[in-house]
């Protein structure tokens, strides 16, 4: 069938900010569609909040709304906008729960809206667990036996019938919030009380535990006649009991014989049939008993999920493309193959390698929960690796997710070996690093059977394993200069670094790469094209691996696929996998750079490992190489593509800590040099060049030891921020008070970076902090936007809400931030993006940091503006001059205010406390536009929690320095008819003040007290700001029942402030949509 | 192979290497080593691009004649279990892995691949670049090749597949036919797929099949419906098929060039419209032959459990497990007939232009009238079905048995039953419904 011509108007809806659980995948999916439907000739009307996507840049719809993703914000854009059909499957959970919304309200059926891919009563089957195991009974596919629960009790009265342990499942969660499994009848107690909260339905899913199963899935699409194909299937290394997202995956399976694999297909596309998909893609996940190969499904998700990314990534067949083309109308063989453009898109891809997927953990970053892997996701970010087979892609995996390891062991990262016995209960409990303990076990004497019978990890998985050890091992001690070819290649198709290599040869890794391609042992290029080289493809995505050559002699010759053309060639280096502190916002900068740089003519190559990435869908750039990021991988690229220029200020850290490597060994850098990277990086040069330009910056000294530490301290006094040197998001930062916790910080901060110092800082207390992002050429500079931050100095850049243009600020002391960029960018010798950290505090200046590459402010401040700031310094790198490139001026007025805040991952981490301080824990951001400061950021606080509190109470209880200031934004919450709640001093002070104020007990003097009140739904809003570090008294709990509780709550003055603002203008003026298209 | 690689590999699962080598015939050489039985064997190339599934390529006697490459890269990883073999012994030539596993994992698994090929006295080669052989074969067709662990001088070993047989114009068919028929029921189905698939059902029809190297899966398919099948050898006359008054005759798949199959074909001719016929792969070509057709050989084949082939009859696309490298040339069927094919008089010169039109042409047969093309793959525009309109009886190339591959064109045998049945819609039938059948979940 061909395209619907009946549609003009389609509404598109995004995900929202990162949040664990749905992530950039979704970016990539909702990307791809846009273009899809625009280049279909459809008007494409978008909603999302996110604004560090692609999506959401202005040129990928007609009208782009970065508004709050609720029923209430979207009927308006569709009364607005009036589209014929809404897409709902491509903007993961959050928009199908949204789209179900504005369904079940009537609103769609009142604008005459139709939902297309899929139907309301399909998306119902597939979520709704009751309805989807009928259908499953009626399809005769077994489902593990379950109950659903409304309350403890009839929880508790399912588990009689089933036994424990038990898995929960709230009913239409992100992924799988509040889920767990319930050993006895305290944990299940816990969960479930939580789960019911969580689930919009109030619902949870007691299931049978089917722990220790294998699991897989299956991708699957299929078309308006019924046609269906399997795109990919995926083999979990982690048995049941780990969410998928959290386990090493495997593509394609590896363990079914034939009449198991296509059981489980025949079954997969019964699946979506019953359910009645009607379009697009689904995943379907099943759990087959090991012991004797029966089969159970687990569930299904009716829309283009991660796992579609990945097997997008993972196979080159365009899922999400693919589905919003059927979405309009096509049936699957009127689909061309965009891989070889000369077959069908009605098959399945058949592949020739083997990917694995490693989920990448933050849990460093929440000190006191829980680092058990369970049904309940908590990986933040994952990479991709493609080797042709397990052993190389499981090593490449490895040594992609930059936390320090170059692989599987070896690298001299693993921590120091236990015995025999000590490995069990540390392979008995699935965590981040249990992938690395089993290479511990294998190496010191277990069998593969024996952490089998441990782990639930397949045999087949163990035994490749256990051969990669066994090949590192047999290396150990051998002398590099007798490491011959043969062995090499040995080395590397068992998937060893270079960096693992230097390791057991007692070299290093320069030594080892001169050596081997002295030898002659260098990858070989090859294809992701669908078919196995069935067919040609014109598509170059490529992935490295090593080969023997073939030929007639003994030498022989490689098969390269790659085409080295004559055109100039451009590099750019992406940010691998997402974690916090590294986002989506570096991908988008990529991203821009491969355009604005294939714009300029450049023929652009991009290398990353981060399969939810726009950067790594193949059309983003010229040519893909779905590599690590690592100096050997990158290199064995440069060998081969010989670039002009290779960009590495984009990705953030990742590819800026190659530069100098990169740079040694002769590589063109494309725009700000490693000298001026240094510069900046660099504390004593960075604070030189401060004082020869005259300009402020808090007083600082460098420690190796404690005694040198406290030496510091004497000379500059508390409080301090402290640091380790080269840091990312923050991580290892914290401001300190005094001589004890000082030391306390020493002996944890020599764990996180060996080599490198500690740094201090004179902490300025209650000053504002500024960001600002430039692009300068060199002889011009060009101030992209001044970001004001809402929380006060002391809390991370990331995790502050911050506006453009500043809402408090003189013009006179901007015109200051604006000269101090251009004398900075100038000296400094940027030949890019530059970002600064102000801190101002008592109207002086002082720079608190200058970054000479793309922050994660970027993609916010083109948003804001309009100025695509990275596609800008992108042609600055290409040698165009500001001056030439017609851009606004600078300084001008917006006649708006964008607002961004920050998503925490708070109620992922049970236990981890939630108060915002130097060291960064956002996931993503959301972005308002308004009028006025509050109105904007109103709006970002609608896109996080989807509602603000109307009425009620709300609990007040702040540190003693905040007893001044707080009694006017509690008399403004007591204005708009709340009941304000308070402890101790604090309720006095508004007692004092004339805040109509009701005393309640704290935790400590008995019951019934605030703890009592928040876990009975009493409080609707808190405002309790921590007093000194490491706070654990009441504060602690209230703010970890506040998030169990789904309790809106601020935790610094200035956000409460903000808060008071944003809700009396949201409940008085109401608030508008704007589309971006209006804006510039 | 220098001593520390050899030192590397000594504590991993391989077992000690035996170098091996792969010559075409226009000089490419591949260095390996050995992962199955010691020897030298020359045979045609050709890969499959099935995912899973290696054991039923291995026993594949359309293999006959040929040296098969896995394009996945690791195979052999959940073993061999005996009740998914297609025939009681390997009819291939030669097999190419890049990485052969030795130590399997499945709960079905008897033992490994290796050690059954080794059994079966399979010479096999691992640690070539497949990719490579396959993109090779892709540009230069299909080669014939040898692969020996004994010559290891690779000059040698070239001259000798350029001294080779060629497989056109060769009968491989009485190499792997029955000697003698013998009868397969329901009672014959292998238990070892019970957890996976629904008992046969009894018996309503009496089969006569020519064994042209039949697939086990297929004997197995056709007692899934109720056939109690009577397997005759290739060359079998059509009188004593006749004799045995069977509801229909199935011819099967088989190895090599159609046209040296004469011995068949010649007495297909005599069965067509005397009894319900059903042809799969070779048997749809013995059909076809029968009726006067053309054959081509394609320049490297089909084998892989990925092609799409859209059914004219109801526009649905089926995914299909291929395995062939002759082909029919439509056209030589007969002229088509422009009054049953919604006025198109002309051949389309892509049969694919008939599944844009939504057309199942008919083309007028001087032997036997009307025949329908049914089926059309989507990647090349080959044709893969047909159905005659005057007398009972319908052929595919594909293989709606699978083993290995998708299942989605198994209401192909419910439509043999249909046909005996006697119904004329006896194609009429929903593919998504018909896939579930026989399933056990």
């Amino acid at each position: 069938m061909p395209k619907r011509t009946d549609i003009q108007t389609i509404l598109v809806i995004g995900s929202g900010p990162i949040v664990i659980g749905q992530a950039c995948e979704f970016d990539y999916s909702g990307a791809q569609a846009c273009k899809v439907l625009r280049e279909e000739g459809y008007r494409v009307v978008l909603v999302n909040s996110n604004p560090a996507t692609i999506m959401t840049d202005s040129e990928m719809a007609d009208r782009t709304y970065i508004e709050p993703i609720t029923a209430a914000f979207v009927e308006k854009v569709i009364a607005k906008e009036r589209p014929e059909a809404l897409l709902p499957t491509l903007g993961g959970q959050t928009a199908l729960n949204v789209a179900v919304e504005l369904a079940e309200s009537g609103a769609l059926a009142r604008y005459g809206v139709e939902l297309i891919g899929c139907s309301l009563s399909a998306i119902q089957r597939g979520e709704n667990r009751k309805a989807f195991n009928e259908c499953m009974d009626e399809l005769g596919i077994p489902t593990a036996r379950s109950g659903y629960a409304y309350s403890v009790e009839q929880a508790l009265h399912i588990v009689e019938g089933i036994g424990y342990p038990v898995v929960l499942r709230p009913s239409f969660t992100l992924g799988g919030a509040g889920g767990g499994i319930a050993h006895d009848e305290d944990e299940l107690v816990s969960i479930v009380s939580q789960g019911i909260e969580l689930s919009p339905a109030n619902e949870v899913l007691v299931e049978e535990s089917i722990e220790g199963w294998k699991e897989f899935e299956m991708e699957v699409v299929r078309d308006a006649v019924g046609n269906g194909i399997i795109v990919c299937s995926i083999e979990n290394l982690d048995p049941m009991g780990v969410h998928t997202g959290d386990s090493i995956t495997v593509a394609p399976a590896q363990t079914l014989s034939d009449v198991e694999y296509q059981r489980m297909r025949a079954a997969s596309l019964a699946v979506l049939e019953k359910v009645g998909v009607q379009t697009g893609g689904s995943n379907v996940q099943f759990a087959v008993n090991p012991r004797d190969g029966r089969m159970t499904i687990i569930e299904m998700n009716p829309r283009v999920s991660r796992s579609s990314a990945l097997a997008s990534k993972a196979t080159g067949f365009p899922i999400a493309k693919v589905a919003a083309r059927l979405a309009v109308g096509y049936t699957l063989p009127e689909i061309v193959n965009d891989v070889t453009h000369v077959t069908s898109a009605c098959f399945e891809p058949s592949i020739d390698y083997c990917v694995v997927k490693a989920p990448r953990f933050a849990f460093e970053k929440f000190k006191d929960s829980d680092d058990t892997l369970s049904t309940r996701m908590k990986a933040v970010g994952e990479v991709m690796a493609i080797g042709r087979t397990f052993e190389e892609a499981l090593g490449k995996a490895l040594r992609s997710l930059e936390n320090g390891r170059a692989g599987l062991g070896v690298d001299g990262h693993t921590r120091a070996s236990e015995s025999k016995e000590g490995y069990a209960s540390l392979l008995a409990r699935p965590t981040s690093d249990r992938i690395v303990f089993v290479g511990c076990a294998l190496r010191c004497g277990w069998t593969p059977e024996e952490v089998h019978a441990v782990t639930g990890i397949d045999r087949f998985f163990l035994d490749r394993m256990a051969d990669v050890v066994a090949v590192q091992e047999a290396l150990r001690g051998v002398p590099i200069d007798d490491v011959d070819a043969d062995a090499f290649l040995v080395a590397k198709q068992y998937g060893l670094s270079d960096v693992q290599i230097a390791f057991l040869t007692g070299s290093s890794e320069i030594v080892v790469r001169t050596r081997r391609k002295a030898l002659g042992v260098v990858p070989v290029f090859k294809t992701v094209d669908t078919c196995a080289a069935e067919f040609e493809s014109s598509t170059a995505y490529h992935y490295k691996t090593y080969e023997r050559p073939v030929g007639a002699g003994g030498a022989g010759a490689h098969d390269s696929e790659v085409h080295v053309g004559s055109a100039l060639k451009a590099m750019i280096l992406g940010a691998g996998p997402n974690r916090i502190g590294q986002g989506i916002e570096f991908d988008y900068c990529c991203v821009h750079a491969s355009y604005a740089l294939h714009e300029a003519g450049y023929e652009t190559i991009m290398v990353n490992c981060n399969p939810e990435t726009v950067s790594t869908d193949y059309d983003t750039s010229d040519k893909l190489y779905f590599e690590p990021l690592t100096f050997e991988d990158v290199m064995d690229i440069i060998d081969v593509e010989h670039p002009d220029g290779v960009v590495a200020t984009l990705g953030g850290q990742t590819p800026l800590k190659l530069a100098r490597a990169l740079e040694e060994s002769g590589v063109p850098l494309m725009g700000t040099g490693a000298d001026a990277i240094d510069l900046a990086e660099d504390r004593d040069r960075f604070a030189g060049l401060l004082d020869s330009l005259g300009v402020y910056y808090p007083p600082a000294g460098d420690a190796a030891t404690f005694d040198e530490a406290e030496r510091v301290a004497q000379r500059i006094g508390f409080p301090l921020l402290v640091r380790p040197s080269y840091v990312l998001g923050g991580r290892g930062m914290a401001i300190v008070y005094d001589i004890a916790h000082l030391r306390r910080y020493m002996a944890e901060a020599a764990k996180v970076s060996p080599d490198h110092p500690v740094y201090l800082d004179k902490f300025l207390e209650s000053a504002i902090e500024v960001d600002l992002d430039c692009v300068c050429d060199g002889d011009d500079v060009y101030v992209g936007g001044i970001l004001e931050h809402i929380e006060e100095a002391g809390i991370h850049s990331g995790d502050s809400a911050c506006c453009i243009p500043p809402f408090s600020l003189p013009d006179s002391l901007l015109g200051k931030l604006r000269d101090i960029a251009w004398r900075l960018a100038l000296s400094i010798g940027v030949r890019g993006l530059l970002n600064i950290q102000f801190a101002i505090k008592d109207q002086v200046v002082y720079v608190i940091e200058a970054n000479p590459r793309a922050s994660r402010t970027v993609p916010f401040v083109s948003k804001a503006t309009g100025v695509p700031l990275a596609k800008v310094a992108a042609r600055v790198m290409a040698g165009e001059r500001l001056a030439d490139m017609d851009l606004p001026e600078d300084a001008r007025e917006l006649g708006y205010h964008a607002v961004k805040e920050a998503v925490m991952p708070f109620g992922r981490f049970p236990g981890s406390d939630v108060v915002l301080g130097p060291e960064m824990k956002s996931t993503g951001e959301v972005m308002g536009v308004a009028r006025t400061f509050p109105a904007a950021y109103a709006k970002t606080q609608l896109a996080i929690s989807y509602e603000l509190p109307q009425s009620g109470a709300v609990f007040v209880s702040v540190a003693d320095r905040d007893k001044r200031s707080i009694v006017s934004i509690a008399r403004d919450f007591a204005r708009m008819g709340f009941e304000v709640v308070s402890t101790g001093g604090t309720a006095k002070t508004l007692a004092a003040s004339g805040v109509p104020c009701r005393t309640v007990k704290k935790v400590s003097e008995g019951h019934p007290n605030i703890a009592d009140m928040i876990a009975s739904g009493e409080v609707n809003l808190m405002v309790n700001t921590p007093f000194g570090h490491g706070s654990r008294g009441d504060g602690y709990a209230l703010r970890l029942a506040a998030v169990r509780h789904g309790v809106t709550y601020a935790t610094t003055l200035a956000a409460a402030q903000a808060l008071a603002a944003a809700m009396e203008v949201a409940r008085e003026d109401g608030l508008d949509i704007i589309a971006l298209q209006d804006l510039y | 192979m220098s001593a520390l690689s050899e030192k590397l590999l000594a504590n991993t699962s391989k077992p000690e290497r035996t170098p091996a080598v792969l010559a075409l015939e226009d000089g490419t050489v591949f260095w390996g080593t050995a992962c199955g039985a010691q020897g030298e064997v020359a045979g045609e190339i050709c890969f499959n691009t099935t995912l899973e599934g290696y054991l039923e390529v291995v026993t594949d006697p359309s293999y006959a004649g040929q040296i098969v490459a896995m394009t996945y890269p690791q195979i052999g990883n959940y073993g061999v279990h005996r009740a998914d073999v297609q025939a009681a012994h390997p009819a291939l030539r030669g097999f190419v892995v890049r990485d052969m596993c030795q130590t399997p994992s499945n709960w079905r698994s008897e033992m490994s691949l290796p050690e059954y090929l080794v059994a079966e006295n399979v010479v096999a080669i691992e640690g070539v670049d497949t990719r490579a052989l396959v993109r090779h074969v892709r540009k230069h067709g299909a080669l014939r090749a040898v692969l020996s662990t004994e010559d290891l001088d690779g000059a040698s070993v070239v001259e000798k597949a350029r001294a080779s047989a060629p497989i056109v114009g060769a009968n491989l068919v009485q190499g792997v036919s029955c000697a003698t028929p013998y009868s397969f029921g329901c009672g014959d189905v292998a238990a070892g797929k019970d957890f996976a698939l629904t008992p046969a059902a009894p018996t309503r029809y009496q089969v006569v099949a020519y064994d042209c190297g039949v697939k086990r899966s297929i004997l197995e398919g056709l007692a899934r419906i109720g056939c109690e099948v009577h397997v005759v050898p290739w060359n079998t006359p059509a009188s004593e098929v006749m004799a045995l008054a069977p509801d229909g005759v199935f011819l099967s798949n088989g190895p090599g060039d159609p046209d040296a199959v004469a011995d068949t074909y010649r007495e297909v001719e005599k069965l067509l419209g005397e009894v319900p016929v059903f042809g799969i792969c070779l048997g749809h070509q013995m059909i076809c032959k029968a009726a006067g057709a053309r054959m081509q050989k394609l320049k490297y084949g089909h084998h892989g459990g990925n092609h799409p082939v859209a059914n004219l009859l109801t526009g649905r696309v089926e995914i299909t497990a291929q395995n062939h490298g002759f082909n029919l040339v439509f056209p030589s069927l007969g002229d088509i007939d422009g009054a049953r094919s919604h006025g198109f008089a002309e051949h389309a010169g892509d049969l694919r232009t008939w599944v844009e039109r939504g057309v199942a042409p008919v083309v007028h047969n001087a032997r036997f009238g009307g025949i329908r093309l049914t089926h059309v793959n989507l990647n090349d525009g080959t044709a893969e079905g047909i159905a005659f309109t005057d007398i009972p009886a319908f052929s595919v190339q594909y293989h709606p048995e699978a083993n290995p591959g998708p299942t989605d064109a198994h209401y192909l045998f419910t439509a043999f039953a249909r046909l005996m049945d006697g119904r004329s819609d006896y194609l009429d039938i929903d593919i998504a419904q018909d896939r579930l059948q026989g399933w056990r979940f």
